[in-house]
């Protein structure tokens, strides 16, 4: 009876504390959204909180209307998809073999993967690679340079390792050659991680911008977070734009950008409820592996 | 002499024999193992070209570097620029906060992803359960100049939201941003909002590994909740915090560029100025590539020795590594 | 349906990878030797055959649709009228905005794809890429080349161009030099019955008569003064403490931090700063100035009814939806008037101003069409050449008033999208540029809303007077050059810090910061100038 008690306390405190946390963290997206929705006016002025002032749809009918826009959310789509697909191949295409202990030269390779945690040649040499590998201006060198993140990496070997080694080795046993144990076991018992994993390459490839200002030209081949940091940065950086004086580019509405902002963010966002599913069948593996 | 001749020749015997062995067990070990070694070409490639091949990248610290003759055509100058940084009092000061900085994120960003994910795990409500850790996750994709702007408005002393509260309770406003140690409470807090509904996904998909069993045992037992997260849950998530852990460790030197960038101002400078800041300011806007080098080599060589450390002492104490 | 989509997709894009990789296996050998092209000697204009003249054009991503940043209008225009004529390909190579001098060093380090035309307002970039030799020197080709385009710069535009004697850049003429005015709520002024102020000394007086007074009717949240870290609000303010100086101190204390000068050593400077103390510790300043890097907050502000009094950019206010007209939908009766009231020991109201340059427009080393890079800067000052590709089309774009292009205003789509560059393909001229700076100004002023005209051209005419021209030294400064990031952020921090101080703090506090600011190159920067100046005196 006190069990009970004590369990229903701790599950109220539980919910409570969660739904804070769930409202902090919706709030500025919320807010956003209301900026999106208002009209000059109000947002100047700072009106503008958790819900829209003066609403109106004008800035969305901009977004959906720029055919650039949309284009660039389909090249961003087929850009992060074929980035996720390749990085997880690659990824557990060497993850797997380190994952086992008895591999002769493991730690060499381990090694050769950990310093590139830290050291790396630096933005003139990688682009000038890139240039002769002749990827400029082409998906490809948005996709390529990335393709394995010694983070996720170690995690997914951390995760291999987690696997009972009996499990495997019953399959050695069985004759089942390391492909099929990889395709037959592995893989399906870490789905969980492999999902997680997946998600953290989508996100990454999806929010990641950067590498497109130097390689990319063509407007073709602009994903969606360099078209909204495009929008956002023109007329934030004043220190660079003082000397243009007179010149100054038009300024972007703040609800335009807003509803750039929401335009570009939604999509990725939805794609988690959307894999939560994996967390569940990989619980049911889970149990049968114990 | 005849004695040692015989076993000079069974010395001899015994080494061929060994040798035999030996190559006929590292022939069976490569029947066995050669599809796993067959994985690894590809992925070792990419590393060598797209990691290993734009590393001679690194000779820009020993070398006057001109834009114009290029990486290779530069000239030699030993380590002098390495003395220049290490004379610069704004390379100890950014040292000093990235340190700091890094270590309270330790603090209080690292544990909670792993506080609010056994929070999420207990949730007995399972619709609220999969809003909220949709929902939690959001901070993670606002930008960090949207973020700014909203910390702006939220922690400002003179109309910030959290101020005008203050303010109409009576009390005096508190500067979260323009005083160093309340900046320093607003910084942690901001990371830690900002990532920690990131940080669970993670440890989420490693207690999908726990058997259920054991918890249904422990309900026999009449085992509380505490003592259930205590006993098997924090268990089943041990690798995965000692594995976060050691890469943390690994880049207690490095640190992220907009964060301090964006919530750091004039007004708290002192600690908000970071070895990135720096190194922004020195390399990318005085196009000192040399100067930028020269810190980049230095975390470099720092973290490669903190993660080795780290790891090291993670396999003593508990048995988990990740090299 | 989706997954399967993907997986079809995964197995033909791991063979292009696969195939990628082992083309790539044969290409890393030659990417560590690769050295930027050697630039051969110059071919140009002797052959006939069609050449490729490429161009940097800022990206800012604001491309209207049907058109990119290098396919629109003005790139069409200049190549029927300048690339056709002449047997020239032009190709435009995108830079962006925010990134420009970080893509521009990467493609001058990698040596590949470097334009014929690079650019940038970033004065220590020019002095570096001339440092280290990267530059062709345009001086000759200019005299044989460009008759019209030295006519339309003038010598003393020029000047800017120079490094050590060399005209290594052609830089941008920028027709309009005025930077600051101030602006003070007029009808504040007449229910409290004052005067608008003429000096710094009655604008403290007005400013606390705001503050005790409150005729803002905010209940006590009115700001009096309106202050930001950005120039625009507080140069105005320090620049009228600076005392006389003698050309001596001009030269040797002022200390040039990217493209403006900085008053941190002139005597002054500190009676400046106590000023700002001042008022901060009275109440009678923006609380959070030093977090207001990009002036959001001041518009927020300024729109919201709260500020008294504040210095801006001259036509910053009069915007169509900018801040007076949000005050005047938010607050009816609102009234802003641009006034000229911080005063200096002779009773002038000092200010800076632009330097007479823009944009650094620079010519490659390595390049082997210098020639048509000056005829394209030549033909652009040839003629109506400029004017059409900043005004666009008679009728359509504008019509002419007294001489004066006039906005038309209800453009079709298609004629407003024709401009949406302009600023950045022009690159001769920063602002329109119609012969003197009278039609410029009016030209500007004619361009805001109809009921701001007035306010817009008492602005301007605030900003114009008294100004203070920017010191050019004989040759470039290295210190400068190198520091000039750094001590730009300490300059801001100074400002801060003492500002934010308690009163009997700030002399501690100054001395501390100006200590740091002196140890981290400022001192370098003065030790530089004074031996050119030395140099200079010598001549």
């Amino acid at each position: 009876m006190r069990e009970k008690t004590a369990n229903r306390v701790f599950d109220t405190a539980n919910f409570i504390v969660l739904l804070v946390c769930t409202l902090i963290c919706l709030a500025p997206f919320l807010h956003i959204t209301a900026i999106s929705l208002s009209s000059a006016g109000p947002i100047l002025s700072g009106k503008v909180s958790l819900l829209p002032v003066d609403f109106n749809m004008e800035a969305y009918s901009k977004v959906f209307s720029d055919s650039s826009m949309i284009r660039s959310l389909g090249f961003t789509v087929l850009l992060t998809s074929l980035f996720t697909v390749l990085c997880m191949l690659m990824t557990i295409a060497i993850g797997y073999p380190l994952s086992k202990k008895k591999l002769k030269g493991r730690k060499a390779f381990m090694f050769i993967v950990v310093i590139t945690m830290f050291f790396s040649g630096g933005i003139i040499p990688e682009y000038i690679l890139v240039r002769n590998l002749n990827l400029l201006d082409s998906i490809w060198a948005l996709v390529l340079p990335g393709l394995i993140n010694p983070f996720y990496l170690i995690i997914l070997i951390s995760f291999f390792n987690n696997i009972p080694e009996s499990l495997e080795e019953s399959a050695e046993i069985d004759g089942s050659s390391h492909f099929r144990t990889l395709l037959s076991i592995m893989l399906p018992l870490s789905l969980p991680v492999i999902t997680t994993l997946s998600l953290f390459y989508a996100v990454g490839r999806w929010n990641g911008f950067t590498d497109t200002l130097m390689y990319i030209t063509s407007p073709e081949l602009y994903p969606l977070q360099l078209k909204l940091y495009q929008l956002i940065q023109n007329n934030m950086i004043t220190d660079l734009l003082q000397m243009e004086g007179a010149q100054m580019a038009t300024v972007v509405p703040e609800s335009l950008k807003a509803a750039s902002v929401i335009f570009a963010t939604v999509p990725i966002l939805i794609v988690y409820p959307w894999l939560q599913r994996y967390f569940v069948s990989g619980v049911m593996l889970g149990a049968v592996k114990g | 002499m005849n004695a040692k001749g015989r076993g000079a020749a069974s010395s001899l015997r015994v080494n061929r024999l060994h040798k035999e062995e030996t190559a006929v067990s590292l022939n069976a070990y490569f029947r066995r193992y050669w599809q796993l070694y067959a994985l690894l070409v590809l992925p070792l490639a990419y590393f060598i070209i797209f990691k290993y091949g734009p590393m001679y990248g690194i000779q820009i610290a020993f070398k006057d570097f001109n834009f114009f003759q290029g990486i290779m055509g530069s000239e030699w100058i030993g380590l002098e620029a390495f003395k220049e940084v290490f004379g610069m009092r704004d390379f100890y000061l950014t040292l000093r906060n990235t340190l700091m900085l890094n270590f309270l994120d330790l603090l209080v960003s690292f544990p909670a992803p792993l506080i609010l994910a056994i929070m999420l795990y207990e949730m007995r409500t399972l619709w609220f359960k999969k809003l909220s850790q949709t929902i939690l996750y959001i901070p993670h994709f606002i930008s960090w100049v949207i973020i700014g702007g909203i910390v702006y408005q939220v922690f400002g002393t003179q109309s910030g939201m959290i101020n005008n509260l203050i303010t109409s309770m009576g009390f005096e406003a508190i500067p979260f941003l323009t005083d160093k140690n309340d900046w320093l409470i607003t910084y942690l807090l901001v990371g830690m909002w900002q990532s920690a509904g990131w940080g669970t996904i993670i440890y989420l998909a490693a207690l999908t590994g726990i058997n259920k069993e054991l918890f249904e045992a422990a309900g026999i037992d009449g085992a509380g909740r505490f003592k259930r997260i205590w006993h098997i849950t924090l268990p089943g998530l041990k690798s995965t915090i000692v594995v976060l852990l050691i890469i943390n460790l690994g880049h207690m030197i490095s640190i992220g560029f907009e964060r301090p960038y964006v919530i750091g101002n004039l007004a708290v400078r002192e600690y908000s100025d970071v070895l990135s800041t720096f190194v922004y300011r020195i390399g990318l806007q005085s196009g000192q590539y040399t100067l930028a080098t020269v810190v980049g080599l230095f975390q470099a060589v720092v973290g490669l020795v903190f993660v080795l450390g780290a790891n090291y002492a993670s396999k003593k104490l508990t048995d988990e590594s990740i090299l | 349906m989706i997954s399967m989509m993907r997986k079809r997709g995964a197995s033909q894009t791991k063979k292009a990878a696969l195939v990628l990789l082992a083309c790539s296996l044969l290409f890393t050998a030659c990417s560590s030797n690769s050295k930027p092209e050697a630039s051969s000697g110059t071919n140009a204009g002797t052959s006939k055959e069609r050449v490729t003249l490429k161009i940097e054009v800022f990206d800012r991503g604001n491309s209207p649709a049907g058109s990119t940043i290098t396919d629109n209008y003005l790139t069409k225009f200049v190549q029927q009228n300048f690339g056709d004529p002449n047997n020239i390909d032009v190709e435009f190579v995108p830079v962006p905005r925010s990134e420009e001098v970080e893509k521009l060093n990467v493609l001058m380090a990698s040596g590949s794809n470097v334009p014929d035309i690079v650019f940038t307002y970033d004065p220590n970039t020019f002095n570096r890429y001339a440092t280290q030799g990267g530059l062709t020197d345009v001086g000759p080709l200019l005299d044989e080349h460009a008759p019209n385009l030295k006519a339309f710069l003038g010598d003393d535009v020029l000047g800017y161009g120079q490094f050590q004697g060399t005209q290594f850049a052609v830089p941008a003429i920028r027709s309009i030099v005025g930077k600051y005015a101030s602006f003070i709520r007029q009808d504040w002024l007449d229910k409290l019955s004052m005067p608008v102020p003429q000096t710094t000394e009655e604008l403290y007086n007005v400013l606390k008569a705001f503050k005790e007074k409150d005729p803002s009717g905010t209940g006590g949240q009115v700001i009096p003064l309106g202050m930001t870290i950005a120039s625009a609000q507080y140069e105005p303010l320090i620049w009228s403490f600076i005392k006389p100086t003698t050309e001596e101190q001009k030269y040797t204390l002022m200390q040039q931090l990217g493209s403006n000068d900085y008053p941190t050593l002139l005597p002054g400077f500190k009676e400046g700063l106590q000023f700002m103390n001042k008022l901060y510790n009275e109440g009678l300043m923006s609380k959070d100035f030093g977090l207001d890097k990009d002036k959001k907050k001041l518009g927020e502000d300024v729109s919201n009814g709260k500020i008294g009094f504040f210095s801006e950019d001259d036509i910053n206010p009069f915007y169509d939806k900018g801040s007076y007209d949000v005050l005047q939908q938010n607050v009816p009766g609102a009234l802003l008037a641009s006034v000229d009231v911080y005063t200096n020991e002779e009773g002038k109201h000092a200010k800076p101003m632009y330097a007479p340059n823009g944009l650094y427009i620079m010519i490659p080393k390595s390049s082997e069409r210098s020639v048509e890079a000056i005829k394209y800067l030549e033909w652009m000052a040839t003629g109506d050449n400029l004017f059409k590709m900043q005004n666009g089309v008679e009728g359509e774009n504008y019509t002419m008033v007294d001489d004066i292009p006039v906005t038309v205003e209800n453009q079709t789509e298609e004629a407003k999208n024709r401009l949406y560059n302009s600023g950045d393909m022009a690159i001769i001229s920063n602002g329109k540029q119609l012969g003197s700076m009278e039609k410029n100004l009016k030209a500007r002023e004619l361009q805001m809303p109809k009921k701001f005209q007035d306010q817009v051209a008492a602005a301007q005419k605030v900003a114009n007077s008294d100004v203070i021209p920017p010191v050019l030294m004989d040759r470039p400064i290295e210190a400068q050059t190198k520091y000039a990031t750094t001590l730009l952020d300490k300059f801001n921090e100074m400002i801060v810090k003492t500002t934010m101080s308690k009163p009997e703090q700030f002399e501690s506090i100054y001395e501390t910061m100006l200590k740091d600011y002196m140890a981290s190159g400022g001192q370098a920067i003065l030790d530089e100038r004074t031996a050119v100046y030395k140099e200079m005196l010598a001549k």
